[in-house]
């Protein structure tokens, strides 16, 4: 979708600026670009040894256009006691890419997981980690081109997107919005009376 | 074929060796989606592949007659079924199982290619999401009267 038929964003989930709710089991950090690696450092430090996850999303119309977002884990320091239950901190750090240079810097020497989760982000959103050690698609083909899971890229595929699709693809056994059919609602109908027990209409009972 | 009083059958040549080809398709061992669970339950007590002599899934491409594609087909796996495929030894036949692997199925989408023969050549096809294992039974009974019939690939065809 051209970004210039897209609605405005403001104050929608879309808007970067948007205040997110709560969510219990995890804080929640937007921070600029150049300063995605001392915050994760500094998180790391912190106690967050894990990386559970790093998610790219694409919201197209919005600039910047894609926001990259860091799951991570803080275990329970001590071990929990009988009575209790270790409570893990969860941080979830929310990072906006441009669509003009889709940059960001590599975290794989802070956690070295991270290798084969921005390989899939690079290959399927195309944002380019600086400093990772090998950069190579992982899921698509290595001779791919274009990165699929950006929203303005063709389901069907570039080669495809063109050719009509068959109409039996097109076609909906049932038209939109309308109510079922006479002798299928029936049908349903004597199916329920039957279920429960009772004759059905036109029926005699037992 | 026709027995004799004493203890030994006449036939023709050609018949004994289609009898032995049709009764030893074995397939190779490779599962591509859900398809697979279908194909796998084939070799189980209820269905018995055995009964047909296909029981033995090959590991190696080398040792194995039929190629069952089950399921759908991902643009990153197409070069490497062809290349099972040319690593099979003649004659081999190759059963496309179920919608994805016949015709993309529901994924019309980038990363699925649009049915296998795009990639390899077909014998049998068989509908289904996924085909019962009836259906693929059915499907190697077809390839069976094939050869027996002395169809493309029999042991005595003409190339």
């Amino acid at each position: 979708m051209p970004s210039s038929q897209a609605p405005s964003i403001a104050g929608t989930a879309l808007d970067p600026t948007a205040v997110r709710p709560e969510i219990a089991d995890a804080e929640i950090f937007r921070i600029e670009r150049g300063e995605l690696r001392s915050k994760l450092t500094a998180l790391r430090a912190e106690g967050c040894s894990m990386l559970l996850d790093i998610g790219a999303v694409d919201y197209l119309a919005r600039e910047p256009r894609f926001d990259v977002v860091y799951h991570l884990l803080a275990l329970p320091q001590k071990p929990a006691g009988v009575a209790e239950v270790g409570v893990p901190r969860r941080v979830r750090v929310l990072v906006g890419v441009p669509t003009q240079h889709p940059q960001l810097a590599s975290i794989v020497d802070l956690w070295p997981n991270a290798d084969w989760a921005e390989r899939e982000i690079y290959d399927l959103y195309g944002i380019v980690f600086e400093g990772h050690p090998s950069l190579r698609r992982i899921q698509m083909p290595h001779d791919w081109e274009g990165h699929p899971l950006r929203k303005d890229y063709p389901l069907r595929g570039p080669a495809r997107e063109a050719t009509p699709r068959p109409a039996f693809a097109l076609k909906s056994n049932v038209p939109a919005g309308a109510p079922p059919d006479g002798k299928v609602a029936a049908a349903l109908q004597k199916q329920i009376a039957r279920a429960r027990g009772q004759a059905g209409p036109g029926e005699k009972g037992p | 074929m026709e027995m004799m009083p004493g203890q030994f059958m006449l036939g023709k040549l050609d018949d004994v060796a289609r009898w032995a080809q049709a009764s030893s398709v074995w397939p190779l061992t490779m599962g591509l989606a859900c398809c697979a669970i279908e194909m796998m339950s084939v070799t189980n007590a209820t269905y018995d592949i055995a009964r047909f002599g296909s029981e033995v899934f090959r590991a190696s491409p080398r040792q194995a007659d039929l190629m069952i594609v089950s399921g759908r087909v991902a643009q990153k796996m197409a070069p490497i079924i062809k290349r099972l495929y040319d690593q099979m030894a003649d004659p081999k036949w190759v059963i496309s199982m179920g919608a994805c692997a016949s015709s993309g199925g529901v994924f019309d989408n980038y990363a699925i290619v649009q049915g296998v023969d795009t990639v390899v050549p077909v014998d049998v096809y068989v509908p289904g999401c996924p085909p019962t294992p009836d259906g693929l039974l059915y499907a190697l009974n077809l390839i069976q009267q094939q050869i027996r019939q002395g169809g493309r690939g029999g042991i005595l065809a003409k190339a």
